[in-house]
């Protein structure tokens, strides 16, 4: 009876001893600067899927503080304004709309890759770091994937002057808007997206699908990858 | 009653007059000899956080408020809204981390009509931290029903090395460098009441890089 009671008494100790408190964030929706950038003369649909609307990630040290940052529509707010700067048109679409039903030259379909961050405890530094990876998929006017790209942003925020929450919030901001820059000045050098104001690229229908297309020379679609660059240099020469 | 009063009159007196000490070294390379300085604007910006740098935001806030006031203030614009209003060229991974990264910055759509528009014609960046490097001795403390107190001896050594490096956008052109090593040692002696002589290693770093920085910008 007594060994019972022990056996209880330490399951529940572990218990509180690995759970911390779990703190939760919320990241209000990001506000980007309008850029120095000359448009792409493009209509661009962006088609943007349901987690852009309400991603949530949630971190667990374990026997340590435990971490939910609800980014709500920030992203879909992101990759809208974003794009609004980029390109001369924008439609953007959910992920249940038909693009049969709209007139564009390119269809870009984002999504998140990867998301990580790492709290003071783990880093042994009084900063948050937040890693953000989002692959676009790019396709022409009439559904050819012409190419995939990875973009990796960093963002970090000292907990000094700001505390543990804003910091993190700050630090997932800033990531953002690393992805943002990255994607305003590599994008089209990328992708060549702007190539497709030209048309599409060149297809061969299958006879026994009128709608779908593949691409003409059977190749794959160009997989690149943008993750660190070592000096600024390299994105302004 | 009187005795109490004076008692932590005495205290105070000895904490607001003592302190730790500092030591300080700053010294200034001047590259290139500039124009007179008319009152344009100037910012202040940490070195990127993509090249490993840790200058506490609070330390660049402590330069930029101490620039802009007091005798010789500058004209000194915000961080932030020079970054917004140069978005994307001067964010942590796009920003020149060179004078020809300078140069090539300057090319670019819109760049030198927003830098005119704001005034700027100096930005400053600053490299460094502060870390203590060594703390010592123990100290011990206890409560009970008839009271408390503490006893003991401890001791921390902060040391604040920063640099500064001047660009004049005028010319594209590094000016200079002004480095400032502090170095503060505080002590917490302890015989009931803990007395805190903190050297403020950190303040003070800030106070003589800005006063150097605006002898620096003035007597261009």
């Amino acid at each position: 009876m007594i060994a019972k009671r022990y056996f209880k008494y330490s399951i529940i100790l572990i218990v509180a001893l690995t759970t911390g408190c779990v703190t939760n964030i919320a990241i209000k929706d990001p506000s980007i600067p309008k850029p120095h950038f000359e448009k792409l003369s493009l209509i661009v649909a962006l088609r943007l899927p349901n987690e852009f609307y309400n991603f949530v990630h949630k971190e667990n040290v374990l026997g340590q503080e435990s971490w939910t940052i609800d980014f709500g529509t920030s992203n879909a707010t992101f990759f809208t304004q974003l794009f609004e700067y980029m390109f001369d048109d924008l439609i953007v679409l959910r992920p249940d709309d038909d693009t049969l039903n709209y007139t564009f030259d390119a269809l870009i379909e984002p999504e998140i890759e990867g998301f990580e961050i790492s709290v003071p405890n783990q880093s042994k530094t009084n900063e948050f770091v937040v890693w953000i990876r989002y692959r676009m998929q790019v396709y022409d006017k009439i559904g050819n994937s012409t190419s995939t790209w990875s973009v990796s942003a960093y963002g970090k925020s000292q907990i000094k002057g700001l505390g543990r929450k804003k910091s993190l919030q700050r630090a997932a901001t800033l990531a953002m808007r690393d992805a943002a820059a990255l994607i305003l000045l590599q994008m089209d050098k990328a992708t060549k997206i702007g190539t497709l104001a030209d048309g599409p690229t060149t297809v061969n229908k299958t006879e026994s699908d009128g709608i779908s297309v593949k691409n003409l020379n059977n190749e794959k679609p160009m997989v690149l990858n943008t993750s660190t660059f070592g000096d600024a240099d390299e994105i302004t020469n | 009653m009187k005795l109490r009063i004076s008692c932590i009159a005495i205290i105070v007196l000895t904490v607001a007059v003592t302190s730790g000490c500092v030591t300080s070294t700053i010294e200034n390379a001047r590259e290139e000899k500039t124009d007179t300085y008319k009152g344009e604007a100037v910012v202040v910006m940490a070195k990127s956080y993509h090249q490993g740098n840790e200058t506490e935001a609070d330390y660049i806030q402590c330069i930029e408020r101490t620039l802009g006031r007091g005798s010789g203030a500058l004209n000194v614009i915000p961080t932030q809204q020079f970054i917004d209003n140069l978005f994307p060229w001067f964010e942590p991974r796009t920003a020149p981390t060179n004078t020809k990264g300078l140069i090539n910055f300057m090319t670019k759509l819109g760049v030198p009509e927003a830098i005119e528009l704001m005034g700027v014609r100096y930005i400053v960046w600053l490299d460094g931290d502060t870390e203590r490097v060594t703390q010592g001795g123990s100290l011990s403390c206890v409560a009970g029903p008839g009271g408390g107190g503490c006893f003991g001896f401890a001791w921390w050594q902060d040391d604040a090395d920063y640099e500064a490096s001047i660009w004049d956008l005028n010319k594209s052109k590094s000016t200079g460098t002004i480095t400032a090593d502090y170095s503060g040692t505080s002590f917490m002696p302890a015989l009931v009441v803990p007395i805190p002589l903190i050297a403020r290693t950190k303040a003070k770093a800030c106070d003589g890089l800005a006063r150097q920085l605006k002898t620096f910008i003035i007597d261009s």
